[in-house]
C-alpha cells in the first residue's frame, strides 16, 4: 500500500510538472521472458466482428464444387450431418507482388502488401457460434464469460507498460462482447481501457474550461489525502487497487492522450493513406491512424473491432455481397496502416493481425450467404518479424476443414507472444490456489510464418 | 461417471483441469450424451430445509453460522450506524439518506427503529424505481433496437415493471401477467350455457405485455421471428435460469436441453402478433379521426392528380408484363380476383412482385416534359404526406402489444436450422412443450398461459429458486448462486444450497412477496455485517475463501451507473424523483429516429433509470456516461452488470460537463445552507455525499485545501464528487 500511494505522489510529480509527460515504462508482473528477446513491442490486433469468409478473401478455391452437395456438420457439431449446396464464389483473384499470392478483388489495397505479409490458412477453434467463439478465440478457453481474461490482457500483465501516460490495453470500437475487453481473474487493472470508435474517442479528456492546471494539480493532492482512510480500509480490495491505477492512469492521460489522439495534425498525405476524408473509409481509418499514434507512444496492445454488436456485421447468412461494404471499409486502411508503419521503420517492431472468430462455410443455408465456419479458416499477419509473402496451411478442397498444418486458435496467441518476446507457456497466474493459463492447447507459434 | 469427468476436463480445461498436466487437445471434446448427464441440484424439488438452531440472529443467520464453520472463516463486525444507514439506502432506493434522515434514523433510540427505516423505504415509490430497474435488466428492457416495432411506448411497460414493483405483486402474478396479460391462473368463467368466455383483463396490465411485444424486431428490414427468440430466451433465463438458448442451433451442451426443447418452447409463442393499440379517450378518438378524415381528403386528391398522369403508362408496363407470362398463368390473372378459385389466387399472389410496376419504371418510359410534371406532382404529394399531416394530425400515443393469431396457432411448429425462420426442417416438426416437465400440458386455454401456469407452479423447482437469488445477489452484491441466470451445469453450485432452497420455500409461503424477502434478508445479521475488518482476519478469510463467497464479511460493491447519476444530482439539489415517462437523452445528439411519433421533451435531471438505452447499427444510442459505468444496451439480459474500472470513468468524474454543473450547484447548497460558514460547509458536504460527518483529519485536510474562500467551494464539491467512497457502498 505504502509503494502504493507512493507511486501516486510520484505520478503526481508529473502532474505538477508543465510539459507532456515523459515516457514512463513500468515492467510486467510476469517472468515469461524468452530467451531471444522480443522482435515486436507492440500488437495492432483487427478484429473483425461476425466472421470474415476465408473463401472469398484470403484462401481461394476455385468454382469447381459450386452446386454440388456435400456432406456438411452444422456447427455446435452434434446435430445430424446434412448435405448442403455449395455456392459460387463470386470474387476474382489476382497474384500480388513477388510472392505471387492471390487475393481477391474485395481486398485490392491489402494485395498490395501481401509481401509484408504472412496468411495462415488453417486455423480452427471448437465454437462454432458468435459469443461462444469469441469467449474461445480471445481468451483461450471455453466456458463462462469472465472468469478467464482477454488475450490483451494478458499481453499487458506480461509486459507492463510502455508509457505510464497511456493505458497498456486499449480497445477502439464496439466490440462483440465485453468479454474481449475483460481482464478476468487478472483483475480489472489489466482489463482493456475503451477508446470510442467515433469522433471523440475519449470523451471528457479535457479539463473544463474554468478549471486551470495549477487548481487541478491541487485538488489531485489534496484527493489522494483524502481518499487515504477509504483506501487503507479497503486495501485488500483488487477492484479498489484498480482504481487507483486507473485514476492515476486518467490524470496522466490528460496530459498525453488529447495530443495522440488528435489527428488533425498529421500531415494530408498521410490522412489520405489511411482513407480519411473519404466516406467508407474515413472511420475505420481513424482508428488505424489513431491505433498507430498509441503504438507509437508506447501502448502495447491496440485492439480494433470492426463492425461489432450483436453477431457482428462480417456474419453474412444471407447474402456475401454484405461483406462488401465492409471490405470496402477496411482494406484501404489496413493498407495504408501498413504502409505508414513501413515508411517510419516501425514495422518491424509493431506486429499487426488481422483476424476474426472463425471464418464462413463452403456451402450456403439457402441463401446467396455463408454459414459460419470454425474447422478452417485464415488469419494473417504482418510485420513485428513475420515472414512476408507467406501462406501457410491449407483447408481442404471446398475451404471448409483445416487439412494442412492445422492450428488450434491458440497458436495465434503463442505466435503473437513468441514475437513479443513471451513464452506463451509461461503465461500462468496462480489463483484460488491453482495455476490458470493463457495457452493450453495447440502445438505453440506457428514457427513457418517467422522471419 | 467416469467417462464424464474425462469429458468435463476436456470441455472446461483450466477450471477443473488446473495443475494437471495433458497432452495438448487437438480434436473436438466429446459431448456426453443427455442420459449421461448428471441430475442437476437445481432442478430437485424444493424441499424446505430445517433451520438449524443455537444460533444468533434470524433463520438466515443460523445457515450462514454453518457456513462460516465448515468453510473455516470468522466474520467481521458488524457495520456502524452511519454505514448500515447508507447501505440502507442505496440498496432499497439508490438515493443517499440526506443529513436530516441520517439524523433522525441515529437519534431513533426505539428498538424497532431499523425495522421502521425498512418499512419506510420499502413504502417509497422511489423503492420501486431502484429495483424495477434490476428486472428490467433481466428482462432485457430498451428504448431502442435496429427497428424495434413496440419501441413508441415502451415506456409504459417499463412503468407498468416499476409500479408493479412498488405495488408488491406477488411475484408468481408479476411474471403471469407479463407472460398472459393476467395475474391469476383463472382467466375464463363457466356461463350458464356451458361455455367457458374469456375474463376481462385488469386494463393497466396491458402494459406488462410489453415484455414479449419488446422481442419483435426486424433487421435489415428482415423480421426473422425475433419475437419468438427473445421470448424463448428471456423467459428462460430470466424465470428458469436456464440457458436454453444454448439449444437454438444444437442439444445443449452440458445441461438437459434437446434442440427439439428449444424448438418447442418457441412454439409456445409462435401464435404471438404484435399488435398496436392506440392510447386515448374517446374525445381524443373523436378529434383525432376527424383530423385524419380532413387530412385524407388532401391526400387523396394529391394522389390522384399523380395516378392521372401515371395511370396510362402503369396500365401499358401492366399489360405487356402480362403478355410476357406463360398462357395458364396469364389466364389467372385475367380472371377477376373473385372468379379465382384459391389455388388459383395462390398464383395470382404469387405473381404479384413480378407484375408490380414500381414508379421508377412508369418515369423511365415518360417525356421530358410529362416527367417535369409528374416529378412537381409527386413533390406536392410528398409535402402533403409530410409536412401537411404533421400541421394537420396530431398523432396520438400508441402502445404495441401481443395477441394470438388463431390461424398461426393452428400452423405446424418445426425445428428451424440455425435459428432461421426461412429454413424449418418439415421432416423436424415440434409440439409446443417445455422442458424439465413430462406431465400433461393442457393448450385449452392457449400454449403460453399453459406454460405460465407450469413455470409459475409449486412443481416448477426453479422458478423460486432463480428469483429468490436475484434478490440475494441485489442485496449482497452477488448471488448465492453467483450465476444468477445459469442454475445449469456450467453455472456452478451455490454457496449454501440450504440457505437458498429455505429462502426460496419461504418466499412461497409468504406468497411471493419481494418486500417480504428483503425485509428477512435486511433484518439478517449477515446483512449488517461491516465489509472491512481486522486485516489479519481479512487475510486469513481470504486464504480460506479467496473469491469471498461465504459471507463473512459485507461485500464492498461500486455502486451501478444510476445510483452514482442519482448520488451526484442529488447532492446538487437537482434529482427530479418523478416518476414514469419517456427515457431521456443526457447526450445532445440528433433526434432518436424512433419510429411512431416524436417523444416529447423531457426533463434532463430526472433518474437514472430512465436514461435512455438500447442499440442501433447506425449510431450511439446508450450515452457514454451509462456505457462507461458498464450499463448494458438492453439486446440481451443482463442478470449481472460487469463491473469494470477504467480511466473513462475517472475522466467522467474529473472534467464531465455533468460534473461541472453539479460541483456548481452543490457548491451554491452548501454556500447557502451554511451561509458560506466553511467548516460548517465541508462538515455538510461530507453528510450529504458520504452519509457521514468527515473525520478529524479528513476535515482537517479539506480545510486546508479550501482556505477560508467560499469561492472554492466549487472545488471541494469536485473533490467530494471524485472520492473513491462516493462510488461505493460498503
Amino acid at each position: 500500500m505504502t509503494t502504493r500511494r507512493h507511486l501516486f505522489h510520484q505520478s503526481l510529480g508529473a502532474l505538477l510538472g508543465s510539459a507532456v509527460g515523459s515516457l514512463w515504462a513500468e515492467d510486467g508482473k510476469l517472468d515469461a521472458r524468452l530467451p531471444g528477446g522480443k522482435k515486436a513491442d507492440a500488437v495492432i490486433f483487427l478484429f473483425m466482428c461476425g466472421g470474415v469468409s476465408h473463401i472469398d478473401t484470403f484462401d481461394p478455391k476455385g468454382n469447381k464444387h459450386a452446386g454440388k452437395l456435400i456432406d456438411a456438420i452444422g456447427f455446435g457439431d452434434n446435430v445430424a450431418e446434412m448435405k448442403r449446396p455449395v455456392i459460387p464464389c463470386l470474387r476474382t483473384f489476382k497474384n500480388y507482388g513477388k510472392s505471387g499470392i492471390p487475393v481477391s478483388d474485395w481486398f485490392p489495397h491489402v494485395g498490395g502488401m501481401i509481401d509484408d505479409i504472412a496468411i495462415v490458412r488453417s486455423l480452427w477453434c471448437q465454437e462454432g457460434n458468435h459469443f461462444p467463439a469469441v469467449i474461445e478465440t480471445q481468451t483461450g478457453h471455453r466456458g463462462r464469460a469472465f472468469d478467464n481474461p482477454s488475450f490483451g490482457s494478458w499481453v499487458s500483465y506480461a509486459l507492463g507498460s510502455g508509457n505510464k501516460n497511456l493505458p497498456t490495453y486499449v480497445n477502439v470500437g464496439r466490440a462483440s462482447s465485453p468479454v474481449q475487453l475483460t481482464g478476468g481473474y487478472l483483475g480489472a487493472t489489466f482489463a482493456a481501457t475503451p477508446f470510442q470508435a467515433g469522433p471523440v474517442p475519449i470523451p471528457n479528456l479535457k479539463p473544463p474550461a474554468s478549471s486551470n492546471a495549477a487548481e487541478r494539480d491541487q485538488q489531485m493532492a489534496a484527493l489522494a489525502r483524502l481518499n487515504q482512510e477509504f483506501r487503507e480500509r479497503h486495501e485488500l480490495n483488487t477492484d479498489i487497487a484498480a482504481r487507483i491505477e486507473s485514476y492515476e492512469l486518467a490524470a496522466r492521460m490528460q496530459l498525453s492522450a488529447p495530443e495522440i489522439v488528435d489527428l488533425s495534425k498529421e500531415p494530408e498525405h498521410v490522412r489520405e493513406l489511411y482513407g480519411i476524408g473519404t466516406k467508407p473509409t474515413d472511420d475505420f481509418g481513424r482508428q488505424l491512424l489513431m491505433a498507430r499514434r498509441l503504438v507509437e507512444n508506447g501502448v502495447r496492445f491496440v485492439q480494433i473491432c470492426h463492425a461489432g454488436g450483436g453477431n457482428g456485421s462480417w456474419d453474412a447468412h444471407g447474402d456475401m455481397k454484405s461483406h462488401e461494404p465492409l471490405c470496402r471499409a477496411v482494406d484501404k486502411p489496413i493498407a495504408g496502416l501498413l504502409q505508414d508503419l513501413k515508411q517510419r521503420g516501425m514495422l518491424e517492431r509493431a506486429l499487426v493481425v488481422f483476424t476474426s472468430e472463425f471464418g464462413r462455410s463452403p456451402w450456403s443455408q439457402n441463401t446467396t450467404g455463408r454459414d459460419h465456419n470454425p474447422k478452417g479458416y485464415s488469419s494473417w499477419f504482418a510485420g513485428g518479424g513475420i515472414k512476408g509473402g507467406t501462406v501457410h496451411g491449407a483447408t481442404d478442397e471446398y475451404g471448409y476443414r483445416a487439412i494442412e498444418s492445422p492450428h488450434y486458435y491458440s497458436d495465434l496467441h503463442a505466435t503473437i507472444l513468441r514475437q513479443m518476446g513471451l513464452d506463451h507457456k509461461k503465461m500462468q497466474f496462480r489463483a484460488l490456489g491453482r495455476n490458470f493459463h493463457l495457452v493450453e492447447e495447440g502445438h505453440g507459434p506457428i514457427e513457418q510464418i517467422i522471419a | 461417471m467416469r467417462f464424464l469427468a474425462t469429458a468435463l476436463v476436456l470441455l472446461l480445461g483450466s477450471v477443473f483441469a488446473a495443475d494437471t498436466p495433458k497432452k495438448p487437445v487437438t480434436k473436438m471434446p466429446i459431448v456426453p450424451p443427455m442420459a449421461k448427464r448428471p441430475k442437476l441440484w437445481s432442478l430437485q424439488p424444493l424441499v424446505r430445509p430445517a433451520v438449524p438452531t443455537g444460533a444468533a440472529g434470524n433463520s438466515i443467520d443460523a445457515f450462514v453460522q454453518g457456513l462460516y464453520a465448515a468453510k473455516n472463516v470468522t466474520p467481521v463486525a458488524p457495520a456502524d450506524q452511519r454505514t448500515l444507514l447508507r447501505r440502507v439506502y442505496m440498496d432499497l432506493i439508490g438515493i443517499p439518506p440526506t443529513p436530516a434522515e441520517q439524523e433522525a434514523f441515529l437519534n431513533d433510540k426505539a428498538p424497532d427503529a431499523y425495522e421502521k427505516l425498512l418499512d419506510r423505504l420499502l413504502a417509497s415509490e422511489q423503492y420501486g424505481v431502484r429495483y424495477g430497474r434490476h428486472w428490467l435488466d433481466v428482462l432485457r428492457y430498451a428504448d431502442a433496437e435496429e427497428r424495434m416495432y413496440a419501441a413508441p411506448g415502451i415506456h409504459y411497460w417499463r412503468d407498468w415493471v416499476v409500479d408493479a414493483i412498488n405495488a408488491d405483486v406477488p411475484y408468481d402474478q408479476f411474471v403471469r401477467a407479463q407472460l398472459t396479460g393476467y395475474r391469476s391462473t383463472e382467466r375464463t368463467t363457466m356461463q350458464n350455457v356451458g361455455r367457458r368466455t374469456p375474463l376481462d383483463r385488469r386494463p393497466d396490465d396491458l402494459f406488462a405485455l410489453g415484455f414479449l411485444a419488446r422481442g419483435a424486431v426486424s433487421r435489415d428490414g428482415k423480421d426473422l421471428g425475433e419475437l419468438q427468440i427473445s421470448a424463448v430466451e428471456t423467459v428462460s433465463t430470466a424465470f428458469l435460469g436456464m440457458t436454453v438458448g444454448c439449444a437454438k442451433c444444437h442439444d445443449h451442451m452440458f445441461d438437459p436441453i434437446r434442440q427439439k426443447d428449444f424448438y418447442a418452447m418457441k412454439a409456445l409463442f409462435d401464435p404471438l402478433v404484435i399488435k398496436k393499440q392506440t392510447l386515448a379517450t374517446p374525445a381524443e378518438l373523436v378529434v383525432y379521426g376527424k383530423q385524419l378524415g380532413e387530412y385524407d381528403k388532401l391526400r387523396l386528391a394529391a394522389e390522384a392528380s399523380v395516378n392521372a398522369v401515371t395511370e396510362p403508362y402503369r396500365a401499358k408496363l401492366y399489360a405487356d408484363r402480362v403478355a410476357m407470362l406463360p398462357a395458364d398463368v396469364r389466364a389467372v390473372i385475367n380472371k377477376p380476383e373473385k372468379a379465382r378459385t384459391p389455388a388459383e389466387q395462390k398464383i395470382a399472389d404469387d405473381y404479384f412482385p413480378v407484375l408490380r410496376i414500381d414508379s421508377d419504371k412508369i418515369e423511365e418510359v415518360m417525356s421530358g416534359a410529362e416527367k417535369k410534371l409528374y416529378r412537381d406532382l409527386r413533390a406536392k404529394l410528398n409535402q402533403v404526406t409530410g409536412a401537411t399531416r404533421r400541421n394537420m394530425v396530431k398523432d396520438l400515443p400508441a402502445f404495441w402489444t401481443v395477441e394470438t393469431d388463431h390461424g398461426i396457432e393452428r400452423e405446424k411448429s418445426y425445428v428451424l436450422t440455425s435459428g432461421d425462420p426461412e429454413r424449418p426442417e418439415k421432416t423436424n416438426p415440434v409440439e409446443p412443450g417445455w422442458p424439465f416437465y413430462t406431465g400433461e400440458k393442457d393448450f385449452r386455454e392457449g400454449r403460453v398461459e399453459a406454460f405460465s401456469d407450469w413455470l409459475t407452479g409449486r412443481d416448477n423447482p426453479l422458478f423460486a429458486r432463480v428469483a429468490v437469488n436475484r434478490l440475494w445477489q441485489w442485496h449482497f452484491g452477488e448471488g448465492l448462486q453467483k450465476a444468477t441466470s445459469d442454475f445449469g451445469l456450467m453455472g456452478g453450485r451455490p454457496a449454501s444450497q440450504p440457505l437458498l432452497d429455505w429462502l426460496a420455500a419461504e418466499f412461497v409461503a409468504r406468497g411471493y412477496s419481494q418486500k417480504a424477502m428483503h425485509k428477512l434478508m435486511m433484518t439478517s445479521n449477515v446483512y449488517r455485517l461491516s465489509s472491512s475488518g481486522p486485516k489479519e482476519l481479512m487475510k486469513k478469510n481470504l486464504v480460506a475463501d479467496p473469491s469471498s463467497r461465504f459471507l463473512w464479511s459485507f461485500r464492498l460493491q461500486r455502486l451501478e451507473a444510476e445510483p452514482i447519476w442519482d448520488s451526484i444530482l442529488t447532492a446538487a439539489g437537482n434529482l427530479d424523483t418523478s416518476l414514469g415517462g419517456p427515457s431521456f437523452d443526457i447526450e445532445s445528439r440528433a433526434p432518436q429516429g424512433r419510429r411512431g411519433p416524436a417523444m416529447p421533451e423531457t426533463k434532463m435531471n430526472r433518474r437514472g433509470a430512465y436514461i435512455v438505452r438500447g442499440f442501433s447499427t447506425s449510431r450511439e444510442v446508450v450515452p457514454n456516461f451509462l456505457q462507461s459505468f458498464d450499463v448494458d444496451d438492453g439486446r440481451a439480459p443482463c442478470p449481472v452488470r460487469t463491473q469494470t474500472v477504467t480511466a473513462p470513468q475517472g475522466l467522467f468524474l474529473m472534467n464531465s460537463p455533468e460534473i461541472e454543473k453539479a460541483s456548481s450547484m452543490f457548491a451554491d447548497r452548501l454556500k447557502k445552507e451554511t451561509d458560506g460558514e466553511i467548516s460548517n460547509a465541508v462538515d455538510l458536504g461530507y453528510r450529504i455525499t458520504l452519509s457521514r460527518p468527515p473525520s478529524p483529519k479528513e476535515k482537517d485536510n479539506a480545510l486546508t485545501y479550501v482556505g477560508a474562500e467560499p469561492a472554492r467551494l466549487k472545488s471541494l464539491a469536485w473533490l467530494l464528487f471524485n472520492l473513491d467512497e462516493f462510488l461505493y457502498v460498503q
